[in-house]
């Protein structure tokens, strides 16, 4: 029963070759380059005021040395919001509901900041793990707490997205499964179902733009510490 | 959990970079943003009123 309902998490197949590749081709199919012209298309001008906004905000509070992660930034959010709310679409993959997929953007991109930290300010990068003003005997105990909340930070962040999204669609497949299976012997049911699914599916766009959003706005949080 | 096949995980990776760090960025970076605001202009800028042209 519980393999049957993750089936649709598996990465998918077709003749051997993985269709995960295209899943995740989507988002370059969806942006195409803007023209050199002054007004682009409706399309193109809507994306550029979302990265624009998007970037004033994400780099307020970082100081100039780490506006240079501005195209990373931009880059993963325009990403992860398109692979998470195309995914909502019916009969799609979700690439990141992978914990491959956001492990491996959560920990190299943690680690770089974590490096960045290091190597530029060591002292610094060090000093985080003891907070201002605690007694004396309790800094053993509490550097071992901050290095561990350290070292779990790429885990919690590849997990969380993972987590919300798998979730998510699971529990869209079980609604709807149990709205169709109910919808001619119980129709009363299977229509508060249908409700349920419709508030549901919304619920899911939602949490897939914030989700990418949370995402991104921790690593910027991580790099801010670091720079 | 089939996402915790160890299997494609390396692929996935390869894939999710090649496509995060080859195809994506000179999208983004093809985005100008003309109008940058500059703190060296003190002055408020005279107040143009536009409107529909309703007449």
């Amino acid at each position: 029963m519980t393999m049957n309902l993750f089936n649709q998490f598996l990465s998918p197949t077709f003749l051997g070759l993985p269709l995960i590749a295209i899943a995740l081709m989507a988002p370059c199919l969806l942006y195409p380059s803007p023209a050199p012209w002054w007004q682009s298309n409706r399309w193109t001008t809507l994306q550029n005021w979302f990265i624009g906004s998007f970037i004033k905000q994400i780099l307020s509070p970082i100081n100039t040395k780490g506006h240079s992660w501005a195209l990373l930034l931009a880059t993963l959010m325009v990403f992860l919001i398109t692979l998470n709310t195309l995914g909502l679409l019916p009969y799609t993959f979700t690439p990141t509901t992978q914990l491959s997929l956001n492990m491996a953007f959560a920990v190299p991109l943690w680690l770089a900041t974590v490096i960045m930290g290091f190597r530029n300010s060591p002292t610094h990068a060090l000093g985080h793990l003891l907070p201002e003003g605690t007694p004396t005997p309790l800094v053993p105990t509490l550097i071992i707490i901050e290095s561990i909340s350290l070292l779990i930070r790429p885990l919690a962040l590849g997990v969380r997205l993972t987590a919300n999204l798998t979730a998510g669609h699971l529990l869209i497949q079980l609604v709807s499964s149990a709205a169709f299976s109910l919808l001619l012997s119980q129709t009363t049911a299977a229509s508060l179902a249908v409700g349920l699914l419709l508030l549901l599916t919304i619920l899911e766009i939602a949490v897939a733009m914030i989700q990418a959003y949370v995402f991104v706005l921790l690593l910027s949080l991580y790099l801010q510490e670091n720079v | 959990m089939p996402q915790l096949n160890p299997a494609p995980w390396f692929l996935i990776l390869v894939f999710s970079w090649l496509i995060f760090l080859a195809l994506m960025p000179p999208k983004i970076l093809t985005h100008q943003f003309p109008h940058e605001p500059s703190t060296l202009t003190a002055h408020k800028p005279k107040a143009n009123s536009w409107t529909w042209a309703w007449q």
